[in-house]
């Protein structure tokens, strides 16, 4: 199977290739990009790195799988001593004072992050443009968005400016760009990677996951990253997806793929999009392979509980947030004056709506009605991906449910912004392991597996692989 | 209580775009398919048996170092907040 981490890491060995060179290429590239990926280069640090890997291949010490792997951080990850925004002016100045774990693994493997990675404002948004850093421009069209909220990461790993990158998934902003961008994107069941050092946003179905062009890269990385951790006391404990997994028989005897009817037939997803599908479908059922159609929730009701809950969890989260111990302050007559004003200028529309949603679900009247609704909601969500997987081992389904709309169009119209989310959404609820595969139909094809089975979600995406690859 | 204060936004405002998602949920019948979708979930949630040892932890002095480079304010050597007594 190839991976572009094994290549990269042949050619470092055989000193056909520098570390620094490496380095220094992918902090150019980022740095003289058009599609405004890099919040902030992590130049002097990642040459430093690179020039202690190069020592060590020239003293013939033997290197890691990952050493001297160059790669991209969304800019909500916490990294040391580097710059922390959230793509937010709030957090412009703001520098982490600890490493997240997920990324402290990956630099402990030897990976070098050379950039903090531009994204929607605390990763809400399903565009990129709802940035302090202004919007990033799609990898494959410059006109179009790139997806959000993890846009930045997408497009760097599409372009090749980093090998991979490490997005967050809350309602589908690493599988979203991932599609947008062609690039395989996973968001992994809830729990199985330590989200400590990830700014917060929803932190029920907050999730931190690998962005590449490979299928053994995601599989690398997803399980150097993986594992409980004392500082997430919602991580669970996985064993790791063994090499050569790629290499077995598949699909295995009697596998069931399940699609949801309610998504395709659904009168806002795109004819093209709905067509393609139809047809994989079928050229599935072709193959020998065994396709039920399922019931499940609207996608309506599905984009709704996300909201309500995410808003919920992020005025929560978000509270935080008011220039007394950290990030910028205004002062104003009262302390309480002041903690309005300061809110009000430093965060963007998008994340004060939010905020303002999220208050009022919460609040006496409305918590009842609405927020307990809605947890009622998810509970059945979940409840129904519990009785569907009875039936299938895996359920594939578009990513989204229309092309990348050009940039400046999206955040005006905040509905249309939320009901593209229809088909990511309802997986995060679940908390279930989730692959963009980039391939099939313009946005890529979900797989979806029941929890800690990300196993037959990647050996299905290499089957699909090949399958297109043959035609 | 006013928008304005329960988000501690000035100007603070709801959005008809996030009532429409209210909306849907209010009008939203509940899914009777089986006993699957009728019991409670709390995957998300902490269990008691997982919960952490209750004990301090000592922050590494690096850490503290920035932690206090990050206050906003400061002046000959202290954290200025603004004044608290006031209403």
């Amino acid at each position: 199977m190839e991976s572009e981490i094994g290549k990269i890491h042949e050619d470092l060995k055989s000193g056909s290739i520098s570390c620094k060179g490496l380095v220094t290429l992918k902090l150019k590239e980022l740095e003289e990009s058009p599609n405004n990926t890099a919040n902030y280069l992590l130049a002097e640090s990642a040459l430093e790195q690179a020039e202690r890997v190069d020592r060590k291949v020239q003293a013939g010490e033997e290197i890691g799988l990952l050493e001297g792997i160059p790669f991209g951080l969304k800019d909500v990850y916490l990294l040391q001593g580097s710059h922390a925004s959230g793509s937010s002016a709030f957090l412009k100045g703001y520098i982490a004072p600890y490493t997240a774990t997920a990324v402290q693994k990956l630099m402990e493997a030897g990976a070098i992050p050379v950039v903090k990675e531009n994204c929607d404002s605390f990763g809400h948004g399903s565009s990129n443009e709802n940035s302090a850093f202004g919007p990033v421009r799609n990898a494959l069209n410059e006109d179009l968005v790139p997806g959000g909220s993890s846009g930045g990461s997408a497009v760097n790993v599409a372009k090749g400016y980093t090998v991979f990158s490490i997005g967050g998934d809350t309602g589908g902003s690493i599988r979203q760009p991932a599609g947008f961008n062609k690039v395989y994107g996973l968001k992994p069941t809830y729990g199985r990677i330590s989200r400590y050092g990830l700014m917060a946003y929803a932190s029920s179905t907050d999730c931190v996951g690998p962005i590449s062009r490979s299928l053994e890269d995601i599989r690398i990385l997803l399980n150097t990253m993986s594992g409980r951790d004392d500082h997430d006391q919602t991580t669970i404990a996985s064993s790791p997806i063994p090499e050569g997994i790629f290499s077995e028989g598949f699909p295995e005897k009697g596998l069931k793929l399940g699609y949801y009817k309610s998504f395709i037939e659904n009168e806002h997803l795109d004819p093209e999009i709905s067509k393609n599908f139809l047809e994989l479908i079928i050229r599935l059922k072709k193959q020998g392979l065994r396709v039920k159609q399922l019931d499940f929730f609207d996608t309506d009701v599905l984009v709704s509980t996300y909201y309500v809950l995410a808003m919920a969890e992020t005025a929560s989260n978000l509270a935080r947030l008011d220039g007394m111990n950290y990030g910028e302050r205004m002062t104003a007559d009262t302390l309480k004056e002041g903690y309005a004003l300061t809110r009000s200028v430093h965060f963007t529309e998008e994340t004060k709506r939010r905020i303002v949603g999220g208050n009022q679900v919460l609040s006496h009247g409305h918590a009842e009605e609405i927020y307990l609704k809605a947890r009622s909601l998810r509970s059945q969500v979940t409840g129904a991906f519990n009785r569907d997987f009875k039936e299938v081992d895996l359920i594939i389904s578009p990513v989204s449910p229309g092309p990348p709309p050009k940039i400046g169009c999206s955040l005006d119209h905040p509905l249309e912004m939320y009901l593209s989310d229809a088909y990511t959404v309802g997986f995060s609820l679940g908390g279930l392991p989730t692959l963009t595969s980039p391939l099939g139909l313009e946005t890529g094809i979900q797989i979806t597996a029941p929890k800690n089975q990300e196993q037959t979600i990647l050996k299905f995406a290499k089957y699909l692989q090949e399958s297109f690859d043959g035609t | 209580m006013p928008l304005e204060l329960l988000a501690s936004i000035k100007g603070a405002r709801s959005s008809e775009d996030v009532a429409e998602l209210f909306s849907v949920i209010l009008k939203a019948v509940p899914d009777d398919g089986g006993e699957d979708t009728q019991r409670p979930v709390m995957e998300q949630a902490v269990t008691v048996e997982n919960l952490r040892n209750d004990e301090v932890r000592e922050c590494p002095s690096a850490q503290k170092e920035i932690i206090r480079a990050n206050f906003p304010e400061q002046k000959d050597g202290f954290l200025v907040v603004p004044k608290v007594i006031d209403d």
